[in-house]
Protein backbone atom coordinates (compact mmCIF):
# COMPACT_ATOMS: atom_id res chain seq x y z
CA UNK A 1 0.00 0.00 0.00
CA UNK A 2 1.33 3.23 -1.02
CA UNK A 3 0.07 6.69 1.37
CA UNK A 4 1.07 10.19 1.08
CA UNK A 5 0.39 12.60 3.51
CA UNK A 6 0.95 16.76 2.78
CA UNK A 7 3.59 16.07 0.29
CA UNK A 8 5.29 19.10 -1.28
CA UNK A 9 8.18 18.77 -2.92
CA UNK A 10 10.76 21.91 -4.09
CA UNK A 11 13.62 20.74 -7.00
CA UNK A 12 16.86 22.56 -5.65
CA UNK A 13 17.21 25.58 -7.64
CA UNK A 14 13.76 25.63 -8.29
CA UNK A 15 11.48 29.13 -7.73
CA UNK A 16 8.40 26.67 -7.51
CA UNK A 17 7.60 23.47 -5.98
CA UNK A 18 6.88 20.84 -8.36
CA UNK A 19 4.10 19.40 -6.07
CA UNK A 20 2.37 20.43 -3.75
CA UNK A 21 -0.30 19.15 -0.76
CA UNK A 22 -0.40 15.84 -2.38
CA UNK A 23 -2.50 13.58 -0.76
CA UNK A 24 -2.96 9.70 -2.34
CA UNK A 25 -3.23 6.39 -1.16
CA UNK A 26 -3.43 3.78 -3.20
CA UNK A 27 -4.05 0.09 -2.19
CA UNK A 28 -2.49 -3.03 -3.08
CA UNK A 29 -4.28 -4.27 -6.34
CA UNK A 30 -4.65 -0.75 -7.65
CA UNK A 31 -4.12 0.15 -11.07
CA UNK A 32 -3.98 3.56 -11.29
CA UNK A 33 -3.69 6.12 -14.48
CA UNK A 34 -1.75 9.25 -14.04
CA UNK A 35 -2.90 12.09 -16.63
CA UNK A 36 -2.32 15.87 -16.62
CA UNK A 37 -0.47 18.25 -19.25
CA UNK A 38 3.31 18.38 -19.09
CA UNK A 39 4.99 19.67 -15.93
CA UNK A 40 1.84 18.96 -14.03
CA UNK A 41 4.02 17.27 -11.82
CA UNK A 42 3.35 13.40 -13.15
CA UNK A 43 6.79 12.36 -13.62
CA UNK A 44 8.03 13.96 -9.93
CA UNK A 45 4.98 12.37 -8.31
CA UNK A 46 6.34 8.52 -9.49
CA UNK A 47 9.96 9.50 -8.82
CA UNK A 48 8.72 10.23 -4.82
CA UNK A 49 7.78 6.72 -4.80
CA UNK A 50 10.55 4.81 -6.16
CA UNK A 51 13.03 7.35 -3.98
CA UNK A 52 14.11 9.32 -7.18
CA UNK A 53 12.89 12.34 -5.25
CA UNK A 54 14.57 13.54 -2.56
CA UNK A 55 17.57 10.81 -2.75
CA UNK A 56 18.92 11.68 -6.43
CA UNK A 57 17.01 14.75 -7.47
CA UNK A 58 17.36 16.81 -4.00
CA UNK A 59 15.01 19.83 -2.99
CA UNK A 60 13.09 20.59 -0.06
CA UNK A 61 11.23 18.39 1.13
CA UNK A 62 7.88 18.60 3.05
CA UNK A 63 5.62 15.56 4.19
CA UNK A 64 5.98 11.72 3.72
CA UNK A 65 6.09 8.94 0.81
CA UNK A 66 5.03 5.64 2.80
CA UNK A 67 5.70 2.56 0.48
CA UNK A 68 4.78 -1.25 1.94
CA UNK A 69 5.51 0.65 5.05
CA UNK A 70 8.60 1.98 4.71
CA UNK A 71 9.22 5.72 4.84
CA UNK A 72 11.16 6.47 1.42
CA UNK A 73 13.00 9.34 2.86
CA UNK A 74 14.62 6.73 5.20
CA UNK A 75 15.51 4.86 2.64
CA UNK A 76 17.74 4.81 -0.25
CA UNK A 77 15.93 4.00 -3.81
CA UNK A 78 18.24 0.73 -4.33
CA UNK A 79 16.08 -0.72 -0.80
CA UNK A 80 12.98 0.37 -2.44
CA UNK A 81 13.44 -0.61 -5.99
CA UNK A 82 13.35 -4.51 -4.52
CA UNK A 83 9.59 -3.72 -4.25
CA UNK A 84 9.17 -0.55 -6.92
CA UNK A 85 9.76 -2.16 -10.19
CA UNK A 86 10.36 1.60 -12.62
CA UNK A 87 9.90 1.61 -16.31
CA UNK A 88 11.19 4.85 -17.57
CA UNK A 89 9.88 7.11 -20.37
CA UNK A 90 13.26 6.46 -22.66
CA UNK A 91 13.17 2.74 -23.31
CA UNK A 92 17.11 3.27 -25.42
CA UNK A 93 17.77 5.17 -22.29
CA UNK A 94 16.70 2.15 -19.51
CA UNK A 95 18.90 -0.84 -21.69
CA UNK A 96 21.95 -1.64 -20.84
CA UNK A 97 22.94 -4.44 -22.39
CA UNK A 98 22.95 -5.76 -26.16
CA UNK A 99 21.15 -9.10 -25.89
CA UNK A 100 17.40 -9.48 -24.63
CA UNK A 101 18.60 -12.35 -21.75
CA UNK A 102 21.45 -9.79 -21.22
CA UNK A 103 19.06 -7.43 -20.12
CA UNK A 104 17.16 -9.77 -17.85
CA UNK A 105 20.15 -10.95 -15.85
CA UNK A 106 21.54 -7.73 -15.50
CA UNK A 107 19.35 -6.41 -13.17
CA UNK A 108 18.99 -10.03 -11.34
CA UNK A 109 22.44 -10.53 -11.06
CA UNK A 110 22.99 -7.03 -9.72
CA UNK A 111 19.50 -7.87 -6.88
CA UNK A 112 22.01 -11.12 -5.90
CA UNK A 113 19.17 -13.17 -6.85
CA UNK A 114 20.99 -17.08 -6.17
CA UNK A 115 22.21 -18.77 -9.52
CA UNK A 116 19.91 -21.15 -9.23
CA UNK A 117 16.79 -19.34 -9.27
CA UNK A 118 17.91 -17.36 -12.29
CA UNK A 119 16.89 -19.17 -14.61
CA UNK A 120 13.44 -19.82 -13.43
CA UNK A 121 13.16 -15.65 -12.67
CA UNK A 122 14.06 -14.84 -16.79
CA UNK A 123 11.84 -18.04 -18.10
CA UNK A 124 9.02 -16.22 -15.89
CA UNK A 125 9.25 -13.09 -16.81
CA UNK A 126 9.78 -13.95 -20.50
CA UNK A 127 6.76 -16.05 -20.17
CA UNK A 128 4.45 -14.09 -18.22
CA UNK A 129 5.55 -11.07 -20.99
CA UNK A 130 4.93 -12.95 -24.12
CA UNK A 131 8.97 -12.36 -25.32
CA UNK A 132 10.13 -16.33 -24.74
CA UNK A 133 11.00 -16.11 -28.80
CA UNK A 134 13.16 -12.98 -28.40
CA UNK A 135 15.64 -14.02 -25.45
CA UNK A 136 18.44 -14.63 -27.41
CA UNK A 137 17.17 -11.24 -30.12
CA UNK A 138 20.02 -8.29 -30.00
CA UNK A 139 18.07 -5.37 -28.91
CA UNK A 140 19.22 -3.14 -31.14
CA UNK A 141 17.15 -5.27 -33.63
CA UNK A 142 13.86 -5.18 -32.07
CA UNK A 143 10.41 -2.95 -32.68
CA UNK A 144 9.80 -0.02 -29.55
CA UNK A 145 6.95 -2.01 -28.81
CA UNK A 146 8.88 -4.99 -28.41
CA UNK A 147 12.22 -2.94 -26.27
CA UNK A 148 8.99 -1.90 -24.44
CA UNK A 149 8.35 -5.41 -23.16
CA UNK A 150 12.23 -6.09 -22.85
CA UNK A 151 12.45 -3.48 -20.31
CA UNK A 152 9.32 -4.50 -18.48
CA UNK A 153 10.18 -8.31 -18.59
CA UNK A 154 13.97 -6.96 -17.06
CA UNK A 155 11.04 -5.20 -14.08
CA UNK A 156 8.70 -8.00 -13.52
CA UNK A 157 12.39 -10.83 -13.25
CA UNK A 158 12.33 -9.13 -10.28
CA UNK A 159 8.82 -9.14 -8.68
CA UNK A 160 8.24 -6.38 -7.69
CA UNK A 161 4.90 -5.67 -5.70
CA UNK A 162 4.39 -2.38 -7.27
CA UNK A 163 5.20 -1.40 -10.71
CA UNK A 164 5.53 2.54 -12.36
CA UNK A 165 5.69 3.14 -15.84
CA UNK A 166 5.82 6.74 -17.37
CA UNK A 167 4.04 6.99 -20.39
CA UNK A 168 5.26 3.64 -21.72
CA UNK A 169 3.59 3.55 -25.05
CA UNK A 170 4.67 7.36 -25.73
CA UNK A 171 6.34 6.09 -29.27
CA UNK A 172 4.46 3.24 -29.88
CA UNK A 173 1.63 2.76 -32.36
CA UNK A 174 -1.95 1.57 -31.23
CA UNK A 175 -1.69 -2.19 -31.83
CA UNK A 176 1.45 -2.22 -29.79
CA UNK A 177 -0.05 0.04 -27.34
CA UNK A 178 -2.87 -2.11 -26.44
CA UNK A 179 -0.79 -5.17 -26.33
CA UNK A 180 1.43 -3.02 -23.38
CA UNK A 181 -1.81 -2.39 -21.29
CA UNK A 182 -3.31 -5.98 -21.95
CA UNK A 183 0.21 -7.49 -20.24
CA UNK A 184 -0.23 -4.90 -17.42
CA UNK A 185 -3.69 -5.74 -16.85
CA UNK A 186 -2.24 -9.59 -16.74
CA UNK A 187 0.36 -8.15 -14.31
CA UNK A 188 -2.74 -6.72 -12.14
CA UNK A 189 -5.16 -9.00 -12.15
CA UNK A 190 -3.45 -12.81 -12.51
CA UNK A 191 -0.35 -11.42 -10.41
CA UNK A 192 -1.92 -8.88 -8.18
CA UNK A 193 0.87 -6.33 -8.70
CA UNK A 194 -0.01 -3.13 -8.21
CA UNK A 195 0.49 -1.08 -11.38
CA UNK A 196 0.90 3.05 -11.45
CA UNK A 197 1.32 4.84 -15.08
CA UNK A 198 1.27 7.74 -16.45
CA UNK A 199 -0.11 8.23 -20.11
CA UNK A 200 -1.43 10.92 -22.63
CA UNK A 201 -3.43 8.23 -24.65
CA UNK A 202 -5.90 8.86 -22.59
CA UNK A 203 -8.55 6.61 -24.37
CA UNK A 204 -6.38 3.68 -24.07
CA UNK A 205 -5.44 4.42 -19.82
CA UNK A 206 -9.67 5.06 -19.70
CA UNK A 207 -10.48 1.25 -20.90
CA UNK A 208 -7.23 -0.05 -18.23
CA UNK A 209 -7.11 1.64 -15.16
CA UNK A 210 -9.39 1.62 -12.18
CA UNK A 211 -8.26 4.79 -10.97
CA UNK A 212 -7.05 8.17 -12.06
CA UNK A 213 -5.49 10.73 -10.72
CA UNK A 214 -5.58 14.07 -12.90
CA UNK A 215 -2.65 16.40 -11.86
CA UNK A 216 -2.19 19.96 -12.88
CA UNK A 217 0.40 22.40 -11.65
CA UNK A 218 1.97 20.43 -9.10
CA UNK A 219 -1.36 19.42 -7.68
CA UNK A 220 -4.16 16.51 -7.70
CA UNK A 221 -7.45 18.04 -9.04
CA UNK A 222 -9.09 14.94 -9.42
CA UNK A 223 -9.11 11.73 -8.17
CA UNK A 224 -11.08 8.36 -7.96
CA UNK A 225 -12.61 5.71 -10.24
CA UNK A 226 -12.69 6.71 -13.90
CA UNK A 227 -15.97 7.51 -14.58
CA UNK A 228 -16.64 9.42 -11.80
CA UNK A 229 -13.52 11.35 -12.89
CA UNK A 230 -14.61 11.79 -16.61
CA UNK A 231 -17.51 13.73 -15.44
CA UNK A 232 -15.44 16.41 -15.16
CA UNK A 233 -14.69 16.37 -18.79
CA UNK A 234 -14.91 20.47 -19.14
CA UNK A 235 -12.19 20.96 -16.34
CA UNK A 236 -10.02 18.66 -17.54
CA UNK A 237 -10.25 20.19 -21.36
CA UNK A 238 -9.63 23.70 -19.49
CA UNK A 239 -6.28 21.88 -18.10
CA UNK A 240 -5.31 20.37 -21.49
CA UNK A 241 -6.37 16.83 -21.09
CA UNK A 242 -7.29 15.27 -24.35
CA UNK A 243 -11.16 13.74 -22.87
CA UNK A 244 -12.10 10.88 -25.41
CA UNK A 245 -14.52 12.06 -27.34
CA UNK A 246 -17.10 9.88 -26.68
CA UNK A 247 -16.73 10.51 -22.77
CA UNK A 248 -17.71 14.37 -24.04
CA UNK A 249 -20.43 13.24 -25.86
CA UNK A 250 -21.78 11.32 -23.05
CA UNK A 251 -21.29 14.28 -20.72
CA UNK A 252 -23.38 16.83 -23.43
CA UNK A 253 -26.22 14.24 -23.40
CA UNK A 254 -26.36 14.09 -19.70
CA UNK A 255 -26.03 17.46 -19.42
CA UNK A 256 -28.94 17.90 -22.25
CA UNK A 257 -31.04 15.66 -20.10
CA UNK A 258 -30.96 13.03 -22.43
CA UNK A 259 -29.17 10.43 -21.07
CA UNK A 260 -28.27 9.33 -16.81
CA UNK A 261 -26.62 6.18 -16.89
CA UNK A 262 -22.44 5.47 -16.60
CA UNK A 263 -20.17 7.21 -19.00
CA UNK A 264 -18.79 4.75 -21.59
CA UNK A 265 -15.11 4.17 -21.93
CA UNK A 266 -15.37 2.26 -25.46
CA UNK A 267 -17.28 1.62 -28.58
CA UNK A 268 -19.46 -0.55 -27.29
CA UNK A 269 -20.26 1.16 -24.52
CA UNK A 270 -21.15 4.50 -26.31
CA UNK A 271 -23.12 2.62 -29.33
CA UNK A 272 -25.34 1.70 -25.83
CA UNK A 273 -25.42 4.70 -25.06
CA UNK A 274 -26.64 6.18 -28.24
CA UNK A 275 -28.88 3.62 -28.52
CA UNK A 276 -30.64 4.35 -25.25
CA UNK A 277 -31.05 7.53 -25.80
CA UNK A 278 -32.67 6.97 -28.85
CA UNK A 279 -35.40 4.62 -27.83
CA UNK A 280 -37.29 7.38 -25.92
CA UNK A 281 -39.50 9.59 -27.03
CA UNK A 282 -37.65 13.14 -24.85
CA UNK A 283 -40.38 15.47 -26.30
CA UNK B 1 4.68 18.89 -56.63
CA UNK B 2 6.68 15.48 -55.31
CA UNK B 3 5.91 12.04 -57.54
CA UNK B 4 6.38 8.58 -56.22
CA UNK B 5 6.48 6.24 -59.37
CA UNK B 6 7.32 2.94 -58.78
CA UNK B 7 9.10 3.50 -55.65
CA UNK B 8 10.82 0.71 -53.83
CA UNK B 9 13.29 0.95 -50.81
CA UNK B 10 15.83 -1.77 -48.91
CA UNK B 11 17.54 -1.27 -46.37
CA UNK B 12 20.74 -3.87 -46.89
CA UNK B 13 18.16 -7.49 -47.97
CA UNK B 14 15.33 -5.94 -46.11
CA UNK B 15 12.25 -4.27 -48.46
CA UNK B 16 10.67 -1.85 -46.74
CA UNK B 17 9.35 -0.06 -49.14
CA UNK B 18 7.77 -2.24 -53.00
CA UNK B 19 6.25 -0.68 -55.56
CA UNK B 20 4.64 2.63 -54.39
CA UNK B 21 3.52 5.48 -56.48
CA UNK B 22 1.57 8.44 -55.71
CA UNK B 23 2.09 12.23 -56.01
CA UNK B 24 1.67 14.65 -53.26
CA UNK B 25 0.72 18.54 -54.73
CA UNK B 26 1.64 22.12 -53.72
CA UNK B 27 -1.03 22.85 -50.69
CA UNK B 28 -1.84 19.36 -49.63
CA UNK B 29 -2.00 19.10 -46.01
CA UNK B 30 -1.44 14.73 -46.38
CA UNK B 31 -1.14 12.70 -43.61
CA UNK B 32 0.70 9.07 -43.82
CA UNK B 33 -0.55 6.24 -41.13
CA UNK B 34 0.17 2.65 -40.43
CA UNK B 35 1.63 0.57 -37.57
CA UNK B 36 5.43 0.71 -36.41
CA UNK B 37 7.39 -0.42 -39.13
CA UNK B 38 4.77 0.19 -41.83
CA UNK B 39 7.56 2.05 -44.16
CA UNK B 40 5.99 5.77 -42.98
CA UNK B 41 9.47 6.95 -41.81
CA UNK B 42 11.42 5.68 -44.45
CA UNK B 43 8.36 6.89 -47.00
CA UNK B 44 8.88 10.23 -45.69
CA UNK B 45 12.85 10.41 -46.13
CA UNK B 46 12.07 9.02 -49.34
CA UNK B 47 10.58 12.47 -50.03
CA UNK B 48 13.23 14.72 -49.43
CA UNK B 49 16.43 12.40 -50.48
CA UNK B 50 17.70 11.63 -47.28
CA UNK B 51 17.43 8.13 -48.84
CA UNK B 52 17.14 7.27 -52.34
CA UNK B 53 15.04 4.92 -53.99
CA UNK B 54 15.84 1.02 -54.54
CA UNK B 55 14.20 1.06 -57.65
CA UNK B 56 11.79 3.84 -59.16
CA UNK B 57 11.67 6.97 -59.01
CA UNK B 58 10.93 10.08 -56.53
CA UNK B 59 10.97 13.94 -58.25
CA UNK B 60 10.50 17.11 -56.58
CA UNK B 61 9.61 19.78 -58.60
CA UNK B 62 10.75 17.86 -61.68
CA UNK B 63 14.07 16.90 -59.98
CA UNK B 64 15.14 13.52 -59.21
CA UNK B 65 15.90 13.09 -55.55
CA UNK B 66 18.73 10.39 -56.95
CA UNK B 67 20.90 13.14 -58.92
CA UNK B 68 19.56 16.16 -56.58
CA UNK B 69 21.81 16.65 -54.26
CA UNK B 70 19.88 16.65 -50.81
CA UNK B 71 21.47 19.63 -49.93
CA UNK B 72 19.49 21.66 -52.84
CA UNK B 73 16.00 19.55 -51.75
CA UNK B 74 16.33 21.19 -48.19
CA UNK B 75 16.39 24.64 -49.43
CA UNK B 76 12.39 22.92 -50.70
CA UNK B 77 11.69 20.62 -48.33
CA UNK B 78 11.79 21.44 -44.30
CA UNK B 79 11.73 17.56 -41.86
CA UNK B 80 10.60 17.83 -38.80
CA UNK B 81 11.95 14.50 -37.02
CA UNK B 82 9.77 12.65 -34.41
CA UNK B 83 12.61 13.51 -31.53
CA UNK B 84 13.09 17.04 -30.87
CA UNK B 85 16.74 15.76 -29.29
CA UNK B 86 17.57 14.27 -32.55
CA UNK B 87 17.58 18.05 -34.24
CA UNK B 88 18.72 20.15 -31.99
CA UNK B 89 22.18 20.25 -32.06
CA UNK B 90 23.43 23.97 -30.67
CA UNK B 91 23.67 25.62 -26.87
CA UNK B 92 21.02 28.16 -27.52
CA UNK B 93 18.02 28.57 -29.66
CA UNK B 94 19.38 31.84 -31.34
CA UNK B 95 22.02 29.09 -32.26
CA UNK B 96 19.99 26.54 -32.92
CA UNK B 97 17.55 28.76 -35.65
CA UNK B 98 20.81 30.22 -37.26
CA UNK B 99 22.23 26.26 -37.94
CA UNK B 100 19.83 25.69 -40.18
CA UNK B 101 19.77 29.09 -41.93
CA UNK B 102 23.58 29.01 -42.36
CA UNK B 103 22.89 26.48 -44.25
CA UNK B 104 20.56 27.13 -46.80
CA UNK B 105 21.03 31.24 -47.25
CA UNK B 106 24.07 33.40 -47.94
CA UNK B 107 22.61 36.51 -47.13
CA UNK B 108 23.80 37.11 -43.72
CA UNK B 109 21.31 40.28 -42.63
CA UNK B 110 19.10 38.05 -44.22
CA UNK B 111 19.74 35.09 -41.59
CA UNK B 112 19.50 37.52 -38.56
CA UNK B 113 16.54 38.56 -39.38
CA UNK B 114 14.44 35.56 -40.29
CA UNK B 115 16.26 34.50 -37.32
CA UNK B 116 14.85 36.87 -34.61
CA UNK B 117 11.20 37.06 -36.41
CA UNK B 118 11.10 33.07 -35.74
CA UNK B 119 11.95 34.06 -32.19
CA UNK B 120 9.30 36.83 -31.86
CA UNK B 121 6.61 35.05 -33.92
CA UNK B 122 7.34 31.13 -31.35
CA UNK B 123 7.77 33.99 -28.02
CA UNK B 124 10.83 32.21 -27.77
CA UNK B 125 13.92 33.35 -25.47
CA UNK B 126 16.81 33.22 -28.57
CA UNK B 127 19.79 32.80 -25.57
CA UNK B 128 17.79 30.05 -23.66
CA UNK B 129 19.54 26.33 -23.62
CA UNK B 130 16.87 24.17 -25.77
CA UNK B 131 17.54 21.47 -23.58
CA UNK B 132 16.34 23.38 -20.29
CA UNK B 133 12.89 23.46 -21.95
CA UNK B 134 9.97 21.13 -21.88
CA UNK B 135 9.29 18.45 -24.59
CA UNK B 136 6.86 20.80 -26.26
CA UNK B 137 8.96 23.35 -25.97
CA UNK B 138 12.06 22.03 -27.36
CA UNK B 139 9.61 20.19 -30.41
CA UNK B 140 8.49 23.76 -31.06
CA UNK B 141 12.06 25.43 -31.06
CA UNK B 142 13.00 22.64 -34.02
CA UNK B 143 9.94 23.60 -35.60
CA UNK B 144 11.06 27.49 -35.68
CA UNK B 145 14.26 26.22 -36.82
CA UNK B 146 12.77 24.65 -39.82
CA UNK B 147 10.43 27.26 -40.90
CA UNK B 148 12.86 30.15 -40.25
CA UNK B 149 14.49 28.28 -43.67
CA UNK B 150 10.70 28.65 -45.26
CA UNK B 151 10.40 25.28 -47.16
CA UNK B 152 7.89 24.74 -49.41
CA UNK B 153 6.77 21.33 -47.91
CA UNK B 154 6.93 20.34 -44.39
CA UNK B 155 7.51 16.75 -43.95
CA UNK B 156 6.33 16.12 -39.65
CA UNK B 157 7.26 12.49 -38.60
CA UNK B 158 4.96 12.41 -35.70
CA UNK B 159 4.91 15.61 -34.62
CA UNK B 160 2.97 15.69 -31.49
CA UNK B 161 4.63 12.18 -29.77
CA UNK B 162 5.26 13.22 -25.95
CA UNK B 163 3.28 16.41 -25.90
CA UNK B 164 0.37 16.85 -24.11
CA UNK B 165 -2.95 17.76 -25.52
CA UNK B 166 -1.91 21.21 -25.14
CA UNK B 167 1.38 21.37 -26.60
CA UNK B 168 -0.37 19.45 -29.11
CA UNK B 169 -2.92 21.56 -30.09
CA UNK B 170 -0.69 24.53 -30.32
CA UNK B 171 1.67 23.31 -32.52
CA UNK B 172 -0.74 22.26 -35.43
CA UNK B 173 -2.64 25.23 -35.32
CA UNK B 174 0.78 26.75 -36.07
CA UNK B 175 0.57 23.89 -38.70
CA UNK B 176 -2.84 24.57 -40.13
CA UNK B 177 -1.94 28.36 -40.18
CA UNK B 178 1.44 27.18 -42.45
CA UNK B 179 -0.59 25.05 -44.61
CA UNK B 180 -3.39 27.93 -44.97
CA UNK B 181 -0.80 30.27 -46.50
CA UNK B 182 0.13 27.37 -48.98
CA UNK B 183 2.99 25.02 -47.48
CA UNK B 184 2.27 21.80 -48.24
CA UNK B 185 2.37 19.30 -44.91
CA UNK B 186 2.76 15.69 -45.15
CA UNK B 187 2.84 14.21 -41.28
CA UNK B 188 3.54 10.73 -40.42
CA UNK B 189 1.03 10.17 -37.49
CA UNK B 190 -0.45 6.94 -35.74
CA UNK B 191 -3.51 9.43 -34.14
CA UNK B 192 -6.50 9.56 -36.13
CA UNK B 193 -7.95 12.56 -34.15
CA UNK B 194 -5.45 14.71 -34.79
CA UNK B 195 -5.71 13.36 -38.87
CA UNK B 196 -9.15 14.02 -38.79
CA UNK B 197 -8.79 17.25 -36.72
CA UNK B 198 -5.94 18.90 -39.47
CA UNK B 199 -5.45 16.48 -42.52
CA UNK B 200 -7.25 16.62 -46.16
CA UNK B 201 -6.02 14.05 -47.33
CA UNK B 202 -4.57 10.51 -46.06
CA UNK B 203 -2.15 8.08 -47.36
CA UNK B 204 -2.33 4.53 -45.69
CA UNK B 205 1.29 2.61 -45.62
CA UNK B 206 1.00 -1.30 -44.44
CA UNK B 207 4.11 -3.34 -45.10
CA UNK B 208 5.88 -1.08 -47.42
CA UNK B 209 3.06 -0.40 -49.85
CA UNK B 210 0.53 2.06 -50.13
CA UNK B 211 -3.63 0.21 -49.15
CA UNK B 212 -5.43 3.86 -49.76
CA UNK B 213 -4.97 7.25 -50.81
CA UNK B 214 -8.32 9.49 -50.15
CA UNK B 215 -10.02 12.52 -49.02
CA UNK B 216 -9.51 12.09 -44.79
CA UNK B 217 -13.72 11.95 -44.64
CA UNK B 218 -13.80 9.09 -46.83
CA UNK B 219 -10.93 7.01 -45.58
CA UNK B 220 -12.32 7.57 -41.99
CA UNK B 221 -14.91 5.26 -42.76
CA UNK B 222 -12.72 2.38 -43.96
CA UNK B 223 -12.48 0.54 -40.89
CA UNK B 224 -10.64 -2.71 -42.22
CA UNK B 225 -8.30 -0.70 -43.95
CA UNK B 226 -7.62 0.92 -40.75
CA UNK B 227 -7.51 -2.08 -39.27
CA UNK B 228 -5.36 -3.58 -41.62
CA UNK B 229 -2.65 -0.68 -41.09
CA UNK B 230 -3.48 -1.41 -37.14
CA UNK B 231 -4.55 2.24 -36.87
CA UNK B 232 -7.37 3.11 -34.32
CA UNK B 233 -10.32 4.72 -36.01
CA UNK B 234 -11.12 8.02 -34.29
CA UNK B 235 -14.24 7.92 -31.77
CA UNK B 236 -17.05 9.47 -33.41
CA UNK B 237 -16.90 8.45 -36.89
CA UNK B 238 -16.29 5.11 -35.93
CA UNK B 239 -19.31 5.27 -33.98
CA UNK B 240 -21.20 6.84 -36.84
CA UNK B 241 -20.73 3.57 -38.55
CA UNK B 242 -21.86 1.61 -35.90
CA UNK B 243 -24.90 3.43 -35.54
CA UNK B 244 -26.32 3.07 -39.41
CA UNK B 245 -27.51 5.42 -42.49
CA UNK B 246 -28.85 7.94 -40.02
CA UNK B 247 -25.33 8.51 -38.84
CA UNK B 248 -23.63 9.05 -42.11
CA UNK B 249 -21.01 11.85 -42.49
CA UNK B 250 -20.89 12.52 -38.74
CA UNK B 251 -17.15 13.01 -37.32
CA UNK B 252 -17.19 15.43 -34.79
CA UNK B 253 -18.95 15.66 -31.47
CA UNK B 254 -21.36 18.75 -32.25
CA UNK B 255 -22.52 16.91 -35.02
CA UNK B 256 -23.09 13.94 -33.36
CA UNK B 257 -25.19 15.01 -30.44
CA UNK B 258 -27.14 17.42 -33.31
CA UNK B 259 -28.20 14.34 -35.09
CA UNK B 260 -29.12 12.44 -32.05
CA UNK B 261 -31.28 15.77 -30.88
CA UNK B 262 -33.10 15.05 -34.31
CA UNK B 263 -33.91 11.67 -34.22
CA UNK B 264 -35.24 12.56 -30.72
CA UNK B 265 -37.48 15.36 -31.75
CA UNK B 266 -38.78 12.89 -35.10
Amino acid sequence: MIVINDLTFKYKGSHRSALKNINLRINKGDFVGIIGSSGAGKSTLTYTLNGIVPHHFTGDFYGSVIVNDVDTIEVHPEQLSSFIGSVFQDIDGQMVASVVEDELLFGLENFGIPREEIETRVNEALDTIGITGLRYRSIHTLSGGQKQKVAIAAIVALRPSVLLLDEPTGELDPQSSMQIFQMLRTLNKDYGMTIIVVEQKIMLLCEYVNRLVVMHDGEILHQGPVRQVLQNSTDLEQIGVNVPRIVTLANLLINKGLYHEELPLNLDEAEKMVNEVLKYDHI
Amino acid sequence: MIIFEHVSFTYGSSPVIGDVSFQVNKGDFAAVIGENGAGKSTLSKLCNGLLKPSAGRVTVNGNDTRTTRTSSLAKLIGFLFQNPDRQICQNTIRGEIMFGLECVLDDVDLRQERCEDMIRQFGLDGNADPFTLSRGDRQRVTLASVLACRPEVLILDEPTTGLDYSECTHIMKLIRELNENGTTIIMVTHDMELVQDYAKRVLVVSGGKLLGDGDTAAMMTHLDMLAAASVAPAQIPALALRLGEHFKNIFTVTQMVERIESRCKR
